[in-house]
């Protein structure tokens, strides 16, 4: 025979409740009637007989425990009978939602039985389920698969490392003020230089963009004398 | 030229039936009775007639087909009692079922939908985004809207294929929350010492 032990992981419980209601069960005790000192300190007994608690994995189950050890401490303060008010308290909040988690796992309990006697029966769908890789319609793929694959490629796009280049934003506000200096101070621009200090192809276009409009707006004359040769810029008598 | 193999012309007078137990075979999925009489251009009445003769070769007990009524049409599966042996001939060794987890989640959605992963989560007393996720890919559940309180959280709803996974031609077969009580009520007393 099997002896009933403490060292079943959590793992085979679906949750903190489906615990408890196990550790109830086995107590003889009846939901609607439990005794919280009985039932926590089982449960306290329960997890400390798991080997290291990892609270990532079993943090319900801490949070079951401290909400049984705060229902066990407001049961042996003295009440006042003011707190009584119409809201629940978290006794009955606490009764109330194991009522309806037992129900739960009898719905589930039904569900399974209704599981296994369709699972006797099979369909084609359900074989091309179950063996050969389905290649999905597109029809057939839902909003959901959609969004999980766009959050997959996202993941593999996190783990390639870019590393962000800043741009340097080049406005032409301010090349444009730049080269009206130099017309200004040197009487001339010899673009074919001044690009030779442009940082990006970039730059470059819109020194030229910034050449043309002020050409256009007659702040300057461009010259060029050959072609594919440098452009001079001049400042304009007005 | 005879060729022996060719099957023989369909009879005129079983033509429909044929028709229809082509239409069966050949489908992947239930097929709707409105695609049916669309179909064959008969009526319901003229459709249960020939059901009953499709029925009457399959339930003989000489068949390992039969039609069954399920997710809101018609399907041809197999026999319940090949089971095992199929599962043989393909080499299965287990038939995988739901874990306990994603059942609980889909009994709180069934009953409860369209309801949000928190809702879930407070009712189960645990975190209940893994069960969802894992019901979202088998398709049992689908994502209907968002419910309008803070965060705009997804409202779950149960699929065609839920139906479909547990026998079901619509939600009303599921037994109400009434009947559940009383059925639970009566059989109280050994379900206490399960597990």
């Amino acid at each position: 025979m099997i002896e009933e032990s403490y060292q079943v992981n959590t793992g085979s419980f679906s949750g903190p409740l489906d615990l408890l209601l196990h550790l109830i069960r086995r107590k003889k005790m009846d939901i609607l009637n439990i005794s919280i000192h009985e039932i926590t300190a089982e449960y306290l007994g329960y997890l400390e007989h798991l080997q290291g608690i990892d609270p990532s994995r079993e943090g319900d189950f801490l949070m079951t425990a401290a909400t049984l050890i705060y229902l066990k401490s407001r049961s042996l303060l003295p009440r006042l009978e003011a707190e009584d008010g119409e809201e629940a308290s978290p006794e009955q909040e606490f009764l109330h939602t194991l009522i309806e988690y037992d129900k739960i796992q009898k719905i589930s309990g039904l569900l399974r039985e209704m599981e296994e006697e369709e699972l006797l029966f099979w369909s084609r769908d359900r074989f091309e389920e179950d063996f050969g890789e389905v290649e999905y319609d597109l029809k057939e793929v839902s909003s959901f698969q959609l969004a999980e694959v766009f959050y997959h490629i996202l993941r593999k796009k996190e783990q390639e490392d870019l590393r962000v280049v800043p741009a340097k934003e080049y406005s032409m506000e301010e090349k444009r003020s730049e080269i009206l200096q130099i017309i200004r101070r040197e009487g001339y621009l010899n673009f074919n230089e001044y690009i030779r200090d442009c940082r990006s192809l970039v730059e470059i276009i819109i020194t030229l963009f910034c050449i043309l409009e002020i050409v256009k707006q007659k702040a300057a004359t461009a010259v060029q004398k050959t072609r594919f040769g440098t452009i001079s810029v001049f400042k304009r008598e007005s | 030229m005879n060729r022996p193999d060719r099957p023989r012309d369909l009879k005129e007078t079983f033509l429909e039936t044929a028709r229809l137990e082509a239409l069966l075979f050949t489908s992947r999925e239930p097929v709707k009775p409105e695609s049916i009489l669309d179909y064959l251009n008969i009526d319901i009445d003229r459709l249960e007639t020939i059901l009953e003769e499709l029925n009457r070769k399959y339930d003989a007990g000489s068949s390992g087909i039969l039609i069954k009524k399920t997710g809101g049409g018609l399907q041809l599966v197999t026999h319940p009692g090949l089971h095992e042996d199929l599962k043989e001939f393909y080499s299965i060794r287990r038939t995988s079922r739901l874990h306990i987890a994603s059942l609980e989640t889909l009994a709180i959605i069934a009953y409860r939908q369209p309801t949000t992963i928190a809702e879930i989560s407070r009712m189960r007393n645990v975190n209940s985004v893994s069960p969802v996720k894992n019901l979202l890919q088998k398709k049992l559940i689908r994502i209907t809207g968002r419910k309008k309180v803070p965060g705009l959280p997804a409202l779950y709803a149960t699929t065609r294929e839920f139906l479909l996974y547990f026998g079901l031609n619509d939600l009303s077969e599921l037994p109400s929350l009434e009947e559940l009580t009383e059925m639970f009520e009566e059989k109280e007393q050994p379900s206490l010492f399960k597990n």
